[in-house]
């Protein structure tokens, strides 16, 4: 997320670049790598546990300085962020600290209590995984999910008033159901409908040629988009990101976005596509973690790797093979 | 005047950040839109903004009220702010 509109300012001004923020203006935060989901096209490899997530203590002195340093959003996945025995006390403290908040989750632990704890909280939105408008579709790229269950859950959580979103990954398995998905969402009375192209990281760069649209498949689907967002204007949000992970590294490069991506053993990810570790929440301050956000963006080793990444997109599958790019020895994630 | 619920604003060294958070949009202001913000926040009308801004800077209040008012509409045009 990047300023989009100056106020009272000239072109050039400070608040233009990441560099200007004295705090990140987002967090990312993956609470827990655990889900009881195996997705073809995760980009996170999500399942199990990983060594050194972070323990309770460990993420409320994280909090506190999330909320010192004044990040105004925070968004919260996972793994399966609602498989968190911490989940709510985190989600309460977010809240009670003013700062709005995003919950991502597959929707399939979202019952009746739940939903009621969701609509007491008054989230800014949740966001619930659906990627079909059909249980056989959803289910043959969400290894052991219940499309019903996902389903069930927006349709509760809308009841309840909370602002509920869908996100749509498009594959070849999926990507002719994005109309009727769209309309899926329209019916359910979401607040917006999500999309953009598959990233080629994690679990989805493994099974790549088997997930990987046509280039006409997704002229067709950017074609339906368009359509949709027309006939859904003023009614519903219909967003897309129409650019693919190669294009997004470009555009980072050049500018860095005011954000950090915290994975769940602390590790602060300078983006999800690539290795590059910057700090950890566990080891360093907040606002140290930022300052070396800030400075790993003009290392020569990143942005060396990264032009060798644009120019090769088959080492997008070493993105979760973690380098700390302040140390000389790398880390590998097991996960 | 109030902002909207999911609006989120930070002081910032240049002056002030927006963040619409439903919609996921940044502004930034530079000081004298900070300036404006914070006596927004703090339920002020554009009157007395454009009153004490005036006297803070000894400047002509009809010059003023201009910029007042402008960086104002700006705010409700793009969402942030409610009338």
């Amino acid at each position: 997320m990047e300023p989009t509109k100056n106020f009272n300012t000239t072109p050039g001004m400070a608040g233009e670049s990441f560099d200007d923020f004295k705090a990140p203006l987002f967090l990312a935060w993956q609470i827990n790598s655990v889900c009881n989901l195996g997705c073809l096209h995760c980009c996170e490899e999500a399942g199990h546990h990983i060594p050194g997530e972070m323990t309770r203590d460990q993420i409320f002195n994280f909090l506190h300085q999330v909320r010192e340093m004044g990040i105004p959003y925070v968004a919260i996945s996972g793994g399966e962020p609602l498989l968190h025995p911490d989940f709510f006390e985190v989600a309460e403290f977010i809240q009670e600290a003013g700062i709005s908040l995003k919950v991502e989750t597959n929707g399939e632990f979202i019952d009746d209590r739940t939903v009621e704890r969701f609509a007491a909280l008054d989230f800014r939105s949740v966001q619930i995984s659906l990627d079909g408008a059909t249980s056989a579709t959803h289910e043959v790229l969400r290894l052991k999910g219940n499309w019903g269950k996902s389903h069930a859950a927006v349709r509760k959580l809308v009841k309840k008033g909370v602002t509920t979103e869908i996100v749509f990954v498009p594959t070849s398995f999926n990507i002719h159901e994005v109309g009727p998905a769209i309309d899926m969402a329209y019916n359910l009375g979401c607040y917006g409908f999500y999309t953009g192209k598959i990233m080629r990281i994690g679990r989805a760069a493994l099974n790549w040629d088997k997930l990987n649209p046509t280039e006409e498949q997704y002229k067709a689907c950017f074609k339906i988009l368009d359509e949709k967002t027309k006939q859904y204007k003023d009614k519903m949000k219909v967003y897309y990101y129409p650019y693919d992970v190669i294009e997004e590294l470009k555009y980072r490069l050049q500018k860095p976005s005011a954000s950090l991506l915290v994975i769940p053993n602390g590790n602060t990810k300078l983006i999800g596509p690539l290795p590059f570790i910057c700090g950890n929440v566990k080891e360093q301050p907040l606002g140290e973690v930022w300052e070396r956000y800030k400075k790993a963006w003009r290392e020569p080793r990143v942005i060396e790797f990264t032009k060798r990444v644009i120019k090769d997109p088959n080492l997008l599958a070493e993105s979760n093979k973690w380098q700390n790019i302040f140390e000389t020895r790398s880390e590998t994630c097991s996960a | 005047m109030e902002f909207k619920k999911h609006v989120r604003i930070r002081k910032e060294k240049f002056g002030m950040v927006i963040f619409e958070t439903l919609k996921e949009k940044v502004f930034v202001t530079n000081p004298t839109g900070a300036e404006i913000i914070e006596r927004l926040k703090d339920k002020k009308t554009p009157d007395t903004i454009i009153t004490e801004l005036a006297s803070q800077y000894g400047a002509d209040a009809a010059v003023i009220a201009d910029d007042v008012n402008c960086f104002i509409n700006n705010l409700v045009r793009q969402e942030v702010l409610a009338k």
